[in-house]
């Protein structure tokens, strides 16, 4: 029975770790104004309320920054799986020399500290009119997507079968139309699981984000440029429509995962 | 239809020869079964001649085409691979059908050749299914019908029987057998099990170390193996080698081993290895002239016959004996062998030698 218990009793507290602050924020988020500093917290809502979050809606500039933080996130995405999948398919497919030092430089530009990065960005951004745009923020979030995307979609197509597309070679295909054909169905699960985590990162970064814009803020940059002048319900509004996206979006293509990689693993 | 010749292919892998000027000929419907244990250069042969591998020096023809430098495409060849490579997310009647789609075959076409193909391998209840749901056999079906209902000049087999287990492996050989003589293509198969390579070839490329060191019948490779490797290599238990020393030259000829003394034709050198496959040895009544004396070491009783294994000096042999022979572990017995099966060979380089009945049919 211990033994048997011992996981769950692991797995529940992992769960909660991540479950009660997310379930406070929500919380709060969805209470009316005042419940946010009552005490005593109540642990199920008094009164579900959507007062928080319209006047969250209703900030001047919060649109705005959701719109940036969605352009930003599409782009993104388009750029890391753009530029990381044909990587990560050259790194599964090819042997070509200093393939083992391209795979630790790849993950050597996280190693890097944005707040080194960026301010030097910032100033070259400038000169290049790149500064405050969507595409400069887009543009230093897929550097810190692409790491990721290319790891993930290599060893993605490690797990295709070489002899799949071999065999459609030999039926009439070219390396392209193989590709097509034949990896492109089975690795679309977990392209779009590259494409999700590319985008969430991009939707949570901040400081980045903070430094290389002014006026077209993302959403991260806007809460936290008023973060000491905003009323504490307001944060919790703010706090709560950043994880919600996230959430849905890996809640959503869940199922979709799980299936297909059962079926591409075989 | 069509003959494969492959002329001097080389390959080099970095430091590492390949396939040192490999020379092969595959006659229009023939059956060659390329045969060797792992590293000998097989895999890379038939990777060569399906264009996924390109060759370091010299030529391949298809039907008299040279197609070295194509790729595999335009080669009209089709391939069964050791995994299947079966696409999982297509049915089993798009997987049949994927060669003549990407050619652009009208329906009607597609679809009566998908179900002769699918009819052929028995697959015909399973065309709407996906190769999830198949077993190991059904999917290695599926993978056979799909290079065949492109009609290729050339069917090229990867070890298909050995993801298999044994029982079915079995059936899916006899299977393969009557398909393959059924459709008469051109066919090369690589395989390390010397079993499956006797049953299906019309004849046997045994390959060792990047060369192909014997290419005929699977009767003549296992009768007159062209080197001890060969020998080893086919038969289970392998063939048999002994050193021995050679006196005489002409009529007189004998090979001796310890006191014993055999026959041996003419032209032998003053030393050499004898072969002789475990069935060609006989338990002998008696020490008459021409037998072997040995202590039998161990017996297995394996049902259709007894494995003995006799120490003959400080040499071994193992003999296949009838199953209610008289021996006991720790005997001695006399062994007579069939003169006319033994084989010779060179002491130091391990080649067939060109004396006596058989010999250089190679």
């Amino acid at each position: 029975m211990r033994r048997r218990l011992t996981p769950h009793v692991l797995a529940g507290l992992a769960s909660a770790a991540v479950l009660v602050p997310i379930y406070l924020i929500a919380l709060s988020a969805l209470s009316a104004r005042g419940e946010v500093s009552a005490w005593p917290k109540a642990l199920l809502p008094r009164a579900l309320s959507l007062e928080t979050l319209t006047f969250f809606f209703g900030v001047r500039g919060v649109w705005l920054a959701l719109g940036q933080s969605l352009v930003v996130a599409a782009l993104t995405v388009v750029f890391a799986i753009l530029l990381g999948a044909p990587a990560g398919y050259a790194l599964a497919r090819f042997r070509f020399a200093g393939k083992d030092a391209v795979r630790l430089v790849v993950l050597l530009t996280r190693a890097f500290p944005i707040a080194i990065l960026t301010l030097p960005l910032a100033v070259r951004f400038i000169r290049l009119g790149l500064y405050d745009t969507p595409l400069g923020v887009a543009l230093v979030h897929t550097a810190l997507a692409l790491p990721f995307a290319i790891l993930v979609t290599a060893s993605l197509f490690l797990g295709i079968p070489v002899e799949l597309e071999e065999a459609a070679w030999t039926l009439g295909c070219t390396r392209p139309a193989a590709f097509r054909r034949i990896v492109l169905p089975l690795a679309l699960p977990g392209l779009t699981a590259a494409a999700i985590f590319a985008f969430v990162i991009s939707w949570n970064e901040v400081f980045a984000a903070s430094i290389l814009t002014l006026r077209h803020r993302t959403l991260t940059a806007y809460l936290l440029a008023g973060l000491n002048e905003s009323p504490l319900y307001f944060r919790f509004a703010g706090g709560f429509f950043l994880i919600v996206p996230s959430l849905i979006f890996i809640f959503a293509v869940r199922r979709y995962l799980f299936s297909m990689w059962g079926i591409a693993r075989r | 239809m069509a003959r494969i010749e492959v002329e001097g292919v080389r390959k080099v892998f970095g430091s590492q020869e390949a396939l040192r000027a490999v020379s092969l000929e595959v006659r229009d419907r023939e059956f060659t079964v390329l045969l060797g244990p792992s590293g000998c250069g097989k895999t890379t042969l038939l990777r060569i001649i399906a264009g996924l591998e390109t060759e370091t020096a010299g030529v391949v023809r298809i039907g008299d085409r040279v197609v070295t430098g194509l790729p595999p495409r335009a080669r009209k060849i089709a391939m069964v691979f050791q995994n299947y490579a079966v696409f999982p997310h297509m049915t089993v009647f798009e997987n049949v059908a994927f060669g003549l789609r990407m050619r652009k075959a009208p329906a009607a076409e597609v679809d009566r050749r998908v179900r002769e193909a699918a009819q052929l391998t028995h697959i015909d209840p399973l065309l709407a299914r996906y190769p999830a749901q198949l077993s190991g056999g059904q999917r290695q079906r599926v993978a056979v019908a799909r290079a065949l209902a492109v009609e290729p000049e050339v069917l090229l087999m990867y070890e298909p029987l050995s993801n298999l287990d044994a029982l079915l492996r079995l059936e899916m050989r006899a299977e393969l057998k009557g398909l393959l003589q059924a459709s008469r293509t051109t066919t090369i198969y690589v395989t390390h099990d010397q079993v499956e390579a006797m049953s299906l070839a019309d004849r046997i490329a045994v390959m060792d170390a990047g060369e192909i060191v014997q290419y005929a019948s699977p009767l003549a490779v296992y009768q007159d193996p062209a080197s001890t490797f060969v020998g080893r290599f086919i038969g289970s238990p392998p063939m048999n080698f002994l050193a021995v020393a050679v006196t005489g030259t002409g009529a007189d000829a004998a090979a001796r081993v310890g006191d014993d003394r055999m026959p041996a034709p003419a032209g032998l050198p003053a030393r050499a290895v004898l072969g002789v496959r475990p069935e060609d040895l006989e338990v002998a009544s008696a020490a008459d002239a021409g037998t072997l004396g040995g202590r039998v070491q161990l017996v297995e009783p394996l049902g259709p016959h007894l494995q003995l294994t006799v120490a003959v000096g400080d040499q071994t042999l193992r003999v296949t004996a009838p199953p209610h022979t008289a021996v006991q572990p720790g005997t001695t017995v006399r062994l007579r062998l069939r003169t006319e099966r033994v084989r010779w060979f060179d002491a130091d380089s391990g080649r067939a030698l060109a004396v006596g009945g058989a010999a250089g049919s190679a």
